[in-house]
């Protein structure tokens, strides 16, 4: 009977879970509060002490793709809904900002309104879309994303360009600014969420829909909450690339391979923490970036690689493979003054 | 109307590559419950193996069959060995998310290694007989384009009898329908795998070759195949072969149609909606049975 | 010839077998009951290497089967008809027999099987070409069995195979069993009806909660007043038979 009792008595999976996730959150926080913000400080002081542009193009690159992984960690990682479709969003944050502001609107109206464009969307693709699990969300959300990648390169096929005025007072500064703050936004947003009630509701939902259901946590809702957030993130990514980037085709933020980079960046940090994409963005950017140079462009295959190893061995990514070393380390340090302390 | 009735017709050949295309894709899913969004790929190294071997010794793409489809068998065998084997043990759902998740780690490494040994340049195969056809009633029918519709229902009814009359074949379907049972009655499912998955591969080789002879082949035309091949096997429905080549068949037609109403760059969007159209009525999944 | 010693098995952190051992001598037809939920299930699916033991081990014929694939334990001759039926629903009956011999050894042996299979279950012949999946209840029991007789088995594992069936057809099946014994094939039989399957049972076991809880010959089991209490019905007090000893 004992047997019987106490195999009861323990939380349910999910909920054991999701209140692990929530102590991983708090414990180190006083910590990682003042390290968060050494590190804003050193990041908002570089333009004033260099003005080289190859370090503030890699640092801005890093920020953004920061935001690109990190909203989609939100729905993928967080809520457990792998969307291959983030590029819609990226690109819808793109176009919204690129029309108003070329027509008229001062940028940071643009810019809000890039966030909020791509969220009503996905909210309204979003409900028909919900009914699909698993791999089938993620198939789904990849064919509406194409379709509307497609579709703009039909509609807009010239190149977008920054006009002469805007391209003649063109300073790089600012975009750093505005990717770095967009990124702390990110992930300030990020943790707050998950640590409200709501976004525990979320974290229920990624590990078992059904059973959350039955305590009463409503799938729908917190899935287009969990949907919403990510999009508004990812449509000022886009904004911020709108912004940044002098020329482009108006099909190149909705393709496929921005989805991808929000994909490897995450699951190589470590999918369904907070600290992973930062992680995989900085060695995804850096490896990318670095590689483009000396190796021609092998580092898809490098990571092509890495993405399997992680998914089938590691499937913690970097965050994981840290802890595990820290701990392994940790006891081993123990049973070292364990031992010593035995031999006197 | 002759132009009509010409694009129908090319929209039916076309169809077929994409039915072949599928029905490996299909056979993967069914049969080991996974998504091998690598397919696409699978089929542009097929096509390249058949324009090495038509450009570099003569080869002709039809006979360079005999040689891509069992190398892709063991290219197949070996992809299985070292990564989808270890898919195998999770559980249904977990499986098909992690099959996706390494297939597109997959697709990542064979385009770019394409890239690199052969160029992103677009190629194709001219045969001296590939602007050859014949023509009824103003409509050309090339006769390559006539050979891909016969190859492709060739293949199709192969594959049914191998499935419908082997004893492997049998142990191939027993496995999609229960893999569980299929163990008691002394079927070795790891074996299974490994020959459906190196079936798969050898089918994509031939709509590989396909593609070469009559439309263009680079190694960034993975992912929309996939696409197509995914598209077919949803419209397809069931888990039958036979329903997946008149499914591509009808995407042909379908595409065709919608490029004459909405112009030519719409063809692809056409098939993507219904796609997701279906998706979203059956929500329970490709080869859901009520 | 089926000896499990000492078998422990888990699922995840749900231990669901503890230590338990019984015996299936050639000839036998052993019966186990209990309730829902005690690890019969789990148990057969031990015995045929569905699962694996985290410790303990299945000997058949005084050799261990830990080394074993799952598909090799028919080729010695334990067949199990699964809980549920499991047939393979997209294929017609009679290729779900032919599956059943799929093993070089019932192959050879698969016309006169089959043709003992059409006599055993006259109403699968009538419909050999009907798919699986489209069958009665009843009949794709009888389909279960008959798939699990083609492989030529010295040892017949049975789960549940009276669930949710009508009497009459009940009846037929544990008639089918007795009649499938009686050709010297040992039989283990879980089921929920205890008091048929006691009745052609030559021993028993009482399986709960993961242990095994008592055991003895059909007999002795029919005329014990726990079991009678718990499986039998007599008193319908909810009381179980840990609680009455």
């Amino acid at each position: 009977m004992e047997q019987v009792g106490s195999q009861l008595n323990q939380p349910t999976v999910p909920l054991r879970a999701a209140l692990s996730a929530r102590r991983r959150f708090s414990r180190a926080r006083v910590f990682s509060w003042i390290v968060v913000a050494l590190i804003a400080l050193a990041m908002a002081a570089v333009p004033q002490v260099t003005t080289r542009s190859d370090v503030l193009n890699l640092l801005f690159l890093i920020f953004l793709f920061i935001v690109l992984g990190q909203s989609w960690n939100i729905l993928a990682g967080f809520a457990g809904q792998v969307s291959l479709g983030h590029a819609a969003l990226f690109g819808l944050g793109a176009l919204t900002t690129r029309t108003l502001w070329f027509g008229g609107v001062p940028f940071p109206l643009a810019f809000a309104a890039s966030g909020l464009v791509p969220a009503v969307c996905a909210s309204l693709i979003g409900i028909p879309t919900f009914r699909l699990r698993g791999a089938y969300f993620s198939i789904g959300t990849l064919a509406i994303a194409e379709v509307l990648r497609i579709t703009i390169a039909n509609t807009l096929p010239l190149v977008s360009f920054l006009p002469v005025d805007m391209l003649a007072t063109y300073e790089l500064a600012p975009r750093y600014y505005l990717a770095l703050a967009l990124a702390l936004a990110t992930m300030l947003a990020t943790y707050l969420l998950f640590r409200s009630r709501y976004g525990l509701g979320i974290l229920a939902i990624r590990e078992d829909e059904d059973a959350a259901q039955a305590t009463g946590v409503r799938a729908l809702p917190h899935k287009l909450a969990a949907l919403v957030i990510s999009s508004f993130f990812a449509g000022l990514a886009g904004s911020t690339y709108a912004f940044y980037q002098v020329s482009y085709y108006p099909e190149a933020p909705f393709h496929a391979g921005w989805t991808f980079d929000a994909l490897l960046i995450t699951f190589v940090g470590g999918v369904g923490t907070l600290i992973g994409p930062v992680l995989g963005a900085i060695f995804y950017i850096f490896v990318r970036e670095r590689l483009a140079v000396t190796l021609v462009s092998l580092h898809p295959l490098i990571f092509g690689i890495l993405f399997i190893l992680i998914v089938l061995i590691f499937p913690g990514g970097l965050v994981d493979i840290g802890t595990r070393l820290r701990r392994a380390w940790n006891t081993r340090r123990a049973s070292h003054s364990e031992s010593r302390s035995a031999g006197k | 109307m002759t132009l009509i009735i010409q694009n129908l017709v090319f929209g039916l050949f076309v169809g077929s590559i994409y039915g072949i295309a599928a029905v490996g894709l299909a056979l993967v899913f069914g049969v080991m419950k996974m998504l091998n969004i690598a397919h696409g790929e699978l089929l542009m190294i097929g096509g390249y193996v058949s324009f090495w071997l038509f450009h570099l010794a003569g080869v002709d793409p039809f006979l360079s069959l005999l040689i891509s489809a069992p190398l892709l068998f063991g290219l197949g065998v070996v992809l299985h060995q070292v990564l989808y084997r270890h898919i195998a043990r999770f559980e249904t759902e977990q499986k098909i998310k992690n099959s996706m998740l390494v297939s597109f780690g997959l697709v990542l490494i064979l385009q770019n290694l394409a890239q690199q040994m052969w160029t992103a340049d677009e190629r194709s195969i001219q045969t001296a007989y590939s602007g050859v056809g014949a023509d009824v009633l103003g409509v050309a029918l090339p006769y390559t384009r006539m050979a891909n519709l016969g190859l492709a229902l060739l293949v199709v009814i192969g594959l049914h009898l191998f499935l419908s009359r082997t004893y492997l074949g049998k142990a191939i379907r027993a496995t999609a329908d229960e893999w569980e049972s299929a163990i008691l009655v002394g079927v070795n499912i790891r074996q299974t795998f490994l020959i459906t998955f190196g079936l798969s591969a050898s089918l994509a080789a031939i709509a590989g070759a396909l593609v070469v002879v009559g439309y263009g082949l680079s190694p960034s035309i993975g992912l929309a195949w996939t696409l197509k091949a995914l598209v077919v096997v949803v419209l397809a429905g069931t888990g039958s072969v036979f329903g997946v080549v008149p499914a591509g068949l009808l995407l042909g037609l379908g595409e065709a149609v919608s490029g004459i109403i909405a112009g030519p760059a719409y063809r692809e969007v056409f098939g993507l909606l219904i796609f997701v159209a279906i998706l979203v009525v059956r929500p329970q999944g490709l080869f859901g049975r009520a | 010839m089926l000896e499990v010693k000492s078998v422990n098995a888990s699922y995840g952190d749900f231990q669901a077998l503890w230590d338990v051992s019984l015996v299936v001598n050639a000839g036998e037809i052993v019966v186990l009951i209990g309730p829902n939920g005690a690890g019969k299930t789990t148990l057969m699916r031990t015995i045929v290497g569905l699962h694996r033991p985290s410790a303990g081990n299945v000997v058949l014929d005084g050799h261990s089967t830990a080394r074993l694939d799952g598909c090799e334990l028919v080729e010695r001759g334990v067949a199990l008809v699964p809980e549920g039926r499991k047939l393979f629903g997209g294929m017609s009956v009679l290729e779900n027999l032919e599956m059943g011999a799929y093993t070089a050894r019932a192959r050879q042996a698969r016309a006169q099987t089959l043709a003992w299979v059409w006599q055993v279950f006259p109403v699968l012949a009538e419909r050999r070409r009907q798919i699986a999946s489209t069958l009665s209840g009843g009949m794709q029991q009888m389909l279960a069995i008959g798939r699990a007789l083609m492989s030529l088995p010295r040892l017949l594992l049975l789960d549940e195979p009276s669930l949710g069936l009508a009497p009459l057809i009940v009846q037929n099946i544990f008639d089918v069993v007795n009649l499938v014994n009686r050709k010297g094939v040992a039989v283990l039989l879980v089921e929920q009806n205890a008091r048929a399957a006691l009745e052609i049972a030559q021993r028993a076991y009482v399986m709960e909660r993961g242990r095994i809880a008592g055991q003895g010959t059909g007999a002795e089991l029919l005329s014990d007043p726990n079991v009678r209490r718990a499986y039998l019905g007599y008193i319908s007090t909810g009381k179980n038979l840990a609680e009455g000893t």
